[in-house]
């Protein structure tokens, strides 16, 4: 149902983008997204399956929080050109389907109905964006040759096109690496995360937003169905990598948006530590929290300047406008895995995979790099406090959203019981 | 009824963060400490007013929040702490907004049944902290704050990995505080569980060498001391030591007692040897802190039920003398602008109500017979003897270091001549005057009154170690 809608309004909003105007182009395709959401909660936790396209839980879970990542981007852009949303769409689209297949062929081609409207999306913006895209794009590229060279290797090791085909030998070794290289890439996992800083700052700050809400969402589901269990002893140095190289780049960042685009390596690097037990309801939740989180700062940002937000242009925000302030400290906070908010029951529920297959020596190294990111997280947190000249004006409806969701960061912090159980349904 | 508690101060804190005025944080101070004395007075013994409900369902998480002696006690000193500061401290509402949060945080930290309950209020409580250091605070505030923020989560993500290593090596259903003690953890790994905990709440106790954060956060505090006194509330360490650390690896803390013992002994002695060369009120005050701090811990760490039971009952104790001293020190900043000990001079001519509280206050602090510092020092002493006579008596030289650095003090500034005319207490300063010094007089002529819900505790305590009656 859900790739219907999809599929249905994809086609309907191509012809329709040249005929209605772009206010009424925006409605449409926040009712389609809305739509397909729609579809996905009545069917939760009912699978269905049609060839290689399987909704299943992980589908679902991550299907929903990549659009709750596209609606958001939707509702939030300020642009008078109707292909923006168009391509949300079309990105939107590509997420489900990547989302909800096993089949190598089609993860590809899914992967790239998602990267080829993002890659567009983040030349949005002229000038120094332009490079920043070439930069996506031909990094993009090449990861997406090592997928397609991965599964050509992993069909010669098992005879198979499904991930997670259960096979040995160096050759499925091989495959497996090459695969998780270029889903690595989109997740921005280190040391395939040179993109993510310079793309981050460049591109437009909504479209940020779905990139790293969205699509991260996304590639993690197919990073679940390929890797895990079993996952590859790479992984562990990918891990590593990610959350030193993440945590230590933001320590020194003076851009907001730079410094969230460190911070999201290095969640890169603790949410892949559920990929050792492929647990859905740990990771499920992390990419929630961080999701709602992550969302929410770029948020508060796009508010701000659609442009660059250097720390110093945040000072006073919170005595400009107290409702962007306090939501863009708790989104920090959150972050950064500080109870009682939403963030800190994510980082336990990893932690505790990690844990339980024995990975001590990456826990410790988790925690340690926690502490360090605690240092940049309250100078973002902060900066909104202190005196300064922040200009912001935002529109009601964002406000209400900052709101919501600041407060469903508190919610998930006091109670995460609420939602475990849909999540855990899913699996 | 627990919730009730916890929720009351939170509710007022909130309302006062959103604008009200600062009024009624006073009244909600005032019904939270009355809420929290019924609470105290009606208490039946075991664990009482409970509340248990999932938190994580699957995971062995519950919100389980219950008052036994020891968290009813605390309940009482908290709320009543808070209530002086209310009172007196001259904040804008939402500053006093903040302190009733805070409020709300430390309750639960105090009545959490579950170990990832007591993990979330002691983190979470970290939050407010660090806001009315950050909006309050002096001119080196962030610094104060990067040190405070880095040595508490230096601490607490340890503690965290030792959480996780309680429950999957000790083998525990749950992290209910009962099924946690049933599974103690054994063999090597208890060691590294034990230091997990142990760094965490030696830098809250503090202990030396950890301790480093504790003179900053109280320089750069706002003056009035409210932020002072609640930072003074948060200092767990003692508590958290007792209630789980040490009975969650019994055989990690044998191996490391030796250690400690000599740690706190040293703070204590440090602390009071800082102390007495102190030019500023609230440096004289923090130092002081950590002197006491590393007495009350030598109790705990003897693992006598005397030396559990004195330990824990200074720490109650010096919530609330401590933090008065705290808000005494605001009230004399708000007549002088100054809290430097040498500028004061012979205050108590024009004001001789301030002197005489500001007396009783450091007489309980120095430890009096029959204020409410003496019960706790005295049994600390009796049990920290039997465990080890030679580190307890170095460390009660700091008694008598305290004796000296709270009696110049209290002699430079309020007795010598030629001081300037500052107003005598007025107003609610009465209200906090009588009910501070109503507190330390029955705190110290009727200790066993406060002490026989913590008695049963302390027994179990010392029994687990194999040591005590």
């Amino acid at each position: 149902m859900t790739l219907l809608v999809l599929g249905a309004f994809s086609v309907a909003l191509t012809l329709l983008g040249f005929l209605v105007s772009v206010p009424v182009f925006k409605r449409l395709t926040i009712l389609g997204l809305s739509l397909a959401l729609l579809t996905l909660l009545f069917s939760w936790s009912k699978p269905f399956a049609f060839g290689p396209y399987q909704v299943d839980g992980i589908s679902q879970v991550f299907t929903l929080l990549a659009l709750v990542g596209a609606l958001w981007t939707a509702g939030l852009v300020r642009t008078r050109r109707f292909e923006f949303y168009l391509l949300v769409f079309y990105a939107a689209t590509g997420m489900h389907l990547l989302a909800s297949t096993k089949n190598l062929i089609l993860m590809l081609v899914a992967l790239e109905a998602l990267s080829l409207p993002l890659y567009a999306l983040a030349t949005w913006r002229r000038g120094e964006g332009l490079e920043a895209a070439l930069k996506y794009f031909l990094l993009g590229a090449l990861a997406a040759a090592f997928f397609l060279y991965g599964t050509a290797l992993h069909y010669g090791a098992t005879g198979s096109l499904l991930a997670g085909t259960p096979g040995e030998g160096p050759l499925y070794a091989l495959a497996l690496g090459l695969l998780l290289v270029g889903l690595g890439f989109k997740v921005a996992l280190a040391p395939f995360h040179f993109w993510t800083p310079d793309v981050y700052q460049g591109s437009p700050t909504p479209v940020v937003l779905f990139m790293a809400t969205g699509v991260k969402a996304a590639a993690f589901a197919a990073l679940l169905r390929v890797v895990a269990p079993g996952a590859p002893e790479a992984l562990s140095l990918l891990i590593a990598l990610s959350v030193l190289i993440g945590n230590l780049a933001a320590l020194t960042q003076k851009e907001a948006k730079r410094l969230l685009a460190y911070s999201s390596i290095a969640h890169a690097g603790y949410m892949a530590l559920a990929l050792y037990t492929g647990n859905l309801q740990a990771l499920g939740f992390y990419l929630l929290t961080y999701v709602l989180a992550t969302g929410l700062a770029f948020a508060v940002l796009s508010e701000v300047s659609p442009d660059r937000v250097p720390l110093e242009r945040l000072k006073g925000l919170f005595h400009r406008d107290p409702l962007l302030g306090l939501a863009l400290f708790v989104a920090a906070l959150s972050l950064l895995g500080l109870p009682p908010l939403g963030g800190f029951w994510g980082k336990y529920l990893v932690f505790t995979e990690a844990a339980k297959v024995g990975q001590w020596g990456l826990l410790i190294l988790a925690l340690l790099t926690s502490v360090v990111s605690a240092y940049y997280y309250l100078s973002l947190g902060l900066a909104v406090f202190q005196k300064g000249e922040a200009v912001a004006a935002p529109r009601p409806l964002a406000r209400g959203v900052a709101l919501l969701v600041a407060l469903a960061l508190l919610l998930l912090g006091f109670l995460p019981g609420i939602v475990l159980p849909a999540l855990a349904q899913g699996g | 009824m627990v919730v009730l508690a916890i929720l009351f101060p939170a509710v007022f804190g909130t309302l006062l963060l959103l604008g009200l005025p600062r009024a009624l944080g006073v009244w909600g101070a005032g019904l939270s400490f009355l809420l929290n004395l019924y609470l105290f007075l009606t208490h039946p013994g075991g664990v009482a007013f409970g509340v248990q409900a999932p938190l994580l369902p699957g995971a062995g998480v519950y919100w389980a929040l219950g008052l036994d002696g020891l968290s009813a006690l605390f309940f009482l000193t908290i709320g009543l702490t808070v209530f002086l500061g209310a009172l007196v401290a001259k904040v804008e509402g939402r500053f006093l907004g903040l302190a009733l949060l805070m409020e709300a945080l430390l309750l639960g930290l105090f009545a959490a049944r579950d170990l990832l309950v007591f993990y979330l209020f002691f983190e979470a409580a970290l939050i407010p902290s660090l806001l009315m250091l950050f909006f309050y605070g002096g001119e080196k505030r962030l610094r104060a704050i990067y040190t405070f923020l880095l040595f508490t989560l230096a601490g607490s993500l340890p503690m965290l990995a030792a959480i996780l290593a309680v429950k999957a090596l000790g083998g525990s259903p749950t992290f209910l505080l009962e099924d946690l003690l049933a599974h103690p953890v054994k063999g090597p790994a208890a060691f590294w569980v034990f230091l997990g905990f142990a760094l965490a709440f030696a830098i809250k106790t503090p202990l030396f060498p950890v301790h480093a954060w504790l003179p900053l956060f109280h320089q750069e505090n706002h003056p009035s001391g409210l932020a002072d006194a609640l930072g003074t509330l948060y200092k767990v360490g003692v508590f958290a030591f007792f209630r789980f650390a040490i009975p969650l690896a019994p055989e990690g803390f044998y191996e490391l007692q030796g250690l400690l013992f000599f740690l706190a002994a040293i703070s204590a002695l440090y602390g009071a040897w800082v102390a007495f060369s102190a030019q500023d009120f609230k440096t004289l005050l923090a130092y002081a802190g950590v002197s006491h701090m590393g007495v009350a811990a030598f109790g705990v760490f003897s693992g006598t039920p005397e030396g559990a039971l004195g330990g824990l009952y200074l720490l109650a104790a010096s919530g609330v003398y401590t933090g008065g001293l705290f808000l005494l020190a605001g009230r004399l900043y708000e007549r002088t602008h100054t809290l430097e000990i040498g500028r004061y001079r012979g205050l108590a001519a024009s004001a001789p109500g301030l002197a005489a509280l500001a007396l009783f206050l450091f007489l309980a602090m120095v430890g009096l017979p029959g204020l409410s510092g003496f019960p706790g020092e005295f049994l600390t002493l009796l049990g920290a003897y039997k465990a080890s006579p030679w580190l307890a008596a170095l460390a009660f030289l700091s008694v008598i270091a305290g004796a000296a650095y709270a009696l110049t003090a209290f002699q430079k500034v309020f007795w010598e001549e030629g001081g300037k005319e500052v107003e005598d207490l007025r107003g609610p300063e009465w209200s906090f005057a009588a009910l501070a010094v109503a507190a330390l007089l029955l705190m110290g002529v009727f200790p066993g009154y406060f002490l026989d819900g913590l008695r049963p505790l302390a027994e179990a305590f010392a029994k687990l170690l194999g040591g005590g009656a």
